[in-house]
């Protein structure tokens, strides 16, 4: 018999029933808005949706490949990262369209050099990455105060605030299309790269990628350095986004990019998940949201019902997993 | 008299039958063999009675009555307990608290009673008070050998009297010597009465420790025979459904004298002073008990964990590999038998499980999944995997084919050399010969082969020469004539290797 001959489908089954499944809850959610409040699903609408999901799918890309690498690892520092990138891209280009390319690296090769340290600190001094990454937040917090004395400073670019909030073709900004490239790009990664695969062997089981030859550190520094920099990039578009920044600017993305990992089927254990989920989690999560706004309820109530659907959404992926096993 | 019958009792998994009609019956008093080919359902069996299973049909009669069992504390509150070989054991609480995990005495209060805790654990220890030592209630499980967690582990089944205990294969991971301790302890068991439901993979057991064996095939039970009346090759006989010969060496030793690896005076953790050379296209066997340093050498070589002193040379070039991956890239593979640990990665799927190394070896950064998929497959054929496809997830293979995967996955590295680390620890006999075919192939082409295994059978049969190791050190090396269980034995069981 000829496992090779059979081989005719595009990946493991469960992977592809998930989709499946996000890709309805998303088509179900949208429902509902138009249904709640007419002109939820409008044009207009959905793209400013989308937009807000790209801000969350850049940083939860990064958050994705650091859990898939196993060993309880989980980036908490994205928040920091995310206000870091914000605040550097802001002061490197101050408003001149000319210095947007040099502000994008800076911006870049700062984040990704502090991930890197997250790294380091989870593979040579062995701290669990939840603490690492957790004081890295609050070291990164303290340095933009005294970077800033408080004060908000940097400027986005014109053509940076274009990018992100103005049509560009088909009515759609430019950002979308980044992030659709971008997509494809992490997905293409993960699916066949030996980059890609050396990031599930690692997670699955650290042991037997060892003895495979994977360079298990090297690895695993890169992927907190990866989500540094992923969170950097956000920070870089948030400051599209909003105009200015201010300190915290990064703080409330910081659990989303956690869940929209979690929703997209990725496991917290490591080892088993793909991007595509990770993009669907980041628009079910700023649907809920969305949903929830338009709803009109206070925010601690918002805030219950949010956090109730998180634990029901989980529950279905759980039964799920559960059934394929 | 029977004390425990299952009868006609099915089971799929999916679309696997694991179960297609399986009869068993136990008699009081009596311990009674499991054997038969991994995947033949007799550990299905067993999670059936204990309750961790469901049978889809058949029934379970404990002293006659239909039984259903939802879990397995539920079976053993009705007397039926299980042993889990050094799995079930936490090593930073005491003996006492460890056999009264499940059920501690509670005070009025119902909290944990600890003075009653203690003397009921005391009492326990008494019953193999031979056999553990002067161990009491209050040591730190961390702190045993591993003989005495054995016992402590048995205690732990019998604190519920259990009248019925199954054993999954307990002696896997254990040397000769532990072996016998365990069936001392078995033998007590079977002398006050209880009835005993024993799953093993080696013969020698079935016929040291077994009042009778019920041979498993493809899910059924073929033929339940007393051991008196029977003999090695009826039993493996009705486990194969064809007779097949004793040992016997099946290879030449190969014609090519020049020299694949040589090591000279190596040393290393639990090894020492090591010289041999690997000639092009043999197989140097490593004999011995089960840790005397075949495994810590074995892994030195391939450069996992610690590093060797001494000199070593592959093709005539110095190799001292940093790390798996320059042995890797030097033409070395390394399978081992503990899948679980160092093997497959489990929840992936088979084509990654196949191609991890691969890219190693390459040092390709694009995954091109067409060409690699028809290189894996026909290592596939070659091995005779069976698998749903290369997208299946490892985890759904059933143990044999997990493990041609890992041997698979060094074997579209095309090695020079190929390290084997007991690599048929409980797999079946299907696979271990399907092994057995392709290292006499590869030896053909050239391949050269250091075999550890913990079968003294396997060895006879497959090596051309044989370094017997005793505490660290090669204290014979057999050649031609002298390869022979007797003189494996012998140097085996010398009294000190040095």
């Amino acid at each position: 018999m000829s496992a090779a001959r059979e081989r005719t489908r595009s990946g493991p089954r469960w992977y592809r029933h998930s989709l499946v499944l996000t890709l309805a809850i998303i088509v179900v959610l949208f429902a509902a808005g138009e249904t709640l409040s007419p002109g939820f699903a409008a044009p207009g609408q959905v793209i400013y949706l989308l937009v807000t999901a790209s801000l969350l799918g850049f940083v939860a890309a990064g958050q994705n490949l650091v859990i898939l690498g196993g060993r309880e690892g989980i980036d908490l520092s994205v928040g920091g990262m995310i206000s870091l990138g914000a605040l550097i891209a802001g002061n490197v280009m101050d408003a001149s369209n000319a210095a947007i390319l040099p502000a994008l690296l800076a911006t870049l090769a700062g984040t990704f050099a502090l991930g890197a340290v997250n790294g380091l600190g989870v593979t040579f001094l062995r701290i669990p990455p939840l603490v690492m990454t957790l004081g890295m937040y609050g070291v990164i917090q303290g340095l933009l105060i005294v970077i800033t004395r408080g004060v908000p400073s940097g400027r986005a670019a014109p053509m940076l605030s274009a990018f992100v909030n103005e049509p560009l073709v088909l009515g759609i900004p430019g950002i979308l299309f980044a992030w659709a490239a971008f997509a494809a790009f992490v997905i293409w990664m993960l699916r066949s790269t030996a980059f890609g695969l050396r990031i599930y062997a690692i997670g699955a089981n650290e042991n037997a990628a060892a003895l495979s030859g994977v360079a298990i550190r090297r690895t695993r520094v890169l992927l907190f350095a990866l989500s540094g920099m992923c969170a950097g990039l956000t920070g870089f578009l948030v400051l599209g986004f909003s105009g200015n920044v201010f300190i915290g600017v990064g703080d409330q993305y910081m659990l989303p990019s956690i869940i929209a990992v979690v929703i997209g089927g990725t496991s917290l254990a490591g080892g088993i998940g793909g991007h595509h989920g990770t993009v669907a989690g980041a628009i079910v999560l700023v649907l809920l949201q969305s949903i929830l706004t338009t709803l009109n309820i206070d925010p601690s109530g918002r805030a219950m019902i949010f956090g109730g659907t998180l634990l029901l959404l989980m529950f279905f992926y759980g039964r799920q997993q559960r059934l394929r096993v | 008299m029977t004390v425990l019958e299952a009868a006609d009792v099915h089971k799929r998994f999916g679309g696997v039958v694991a179960l297609a009609g399986a009869n068993l019956e136990l008699a009081a008093g009596e311990v009674h063999v499991l054997i038969g080919a991994n995947g033949c359902g007799k550990s299905t069996l067993c999670k059936i009675i204990t309750g961790s299973v469901f049978a889809d049909r058949g029934t379970i009669r404990l002293d006659g009555r239909a039984m259903r069992f939802r879990t397995p504390s539920e079976a053993a509150r009705a007397g039926v307990g299980v042993f889990y070989q050094e799995l079930s054991l936490i090593p930073q609480l005491t003996v006492a608290e460890n056999l009264f995990l499940r059920r501690p005495p509670r005070s009025r209060a119902g909290l944990v009673d600890r003075r009653r805790l203690r003397r009921e654990a005391s009492r326990a220890l008494e019953r193999f008070a031979g056999a553990i030592g002067d161990i009491g209630p209050d040591h730190l499980v961390a702190d045993l050998s591993a003989d005495q967690r054995q016992v402590v582990e048995i205690l732990k089944v019998l604190v519920d009297e259990p009248r019925v205990i199954l054993f999954d294969e307990p002696t896997a991971a254990l040397d000769n010597r532990q072996v016998e301790v365990f069936f001392d302890l078995v033998d007590a068991l079977r002398r006050e009465g209880r009835s005993i439901i024993f799953i093993s993979h080696r013969m020698d057991e079935v016929f040291r420790i077994g009042d009778r064996v019920t041979v498993f095939r493809n899910g059924e039970s073929v033929a339940t025979m007393h051991i008196a009346d029977t003999d090695k090759d009826e039993v493996v006989e009705k486990m194969l459904g064809t007779r097949i010969e004793a040992v016997e060496r099946r290879r030449d030793a190969p014609k090519a004298a020049d020299v694949a690896m040589r090591a000279e005076a190596i040393g290393g953790t639990h090894f020492d002073d090591v010289s041999f050379d690997l000639r092009r296209g043999e197989i140097l066997g490593l004999g011995g008990l089960h840790g005397q340093g075949q495994s810590s050498l074995l892994r030195a070589l391939f450069g996992a964990d610690n590093a060797f002193s001494g000199s070593v040379a592959v093709g005539g070039e110095v190799y001292r590999p940093r790390g798996p991956r320059d042995a890797i890239r030097a033409g070395v593979a390394y399978v081992s038998g503990d899948r679980g640990r160092d093997g497959v990665f489990p929840v992936r799927p088979v084509f990654e499980n196949f191609v991890a190394a691969l890219l190693t070896r390459r040092r390709r950064a694009r995954l091109d999944r067409r060409a690699l998929s028809a290189e894996v497959g026909a290592v596939g054929d070659r091995l005779k995997l069976r698998a749903a496809s290369l997208d299946a997830l490892i985890s759904e293979l059933s143990g044999g084919n997990q493990q041609k995967v890992v041997i698979g996955r060094w074997l579209v590295n095309e090695p020079r050399i190929l390290l084997l680390d007991d690599p048929t620890k409980g797999i079946d006999l299907n696979t271990k010969s399907d092994l057995y075919r392709i290292l006499d192939e590869l030896c053909m082409e050239g391949v050269s082969v250091v075999f550890y295994s913990s079968e003294e059978r396997e060895l006879l049969a497959n090596a051309d020469r044989i370094a017997v190791f005793n505490g660290g050190r090669v204290v014979d090396l057999l050649e031609g004539e002298r390869v022979s269980e007797l003189n494996l034995y012998r140097a085996a069981f010398a009294a000190e290797g040095h």
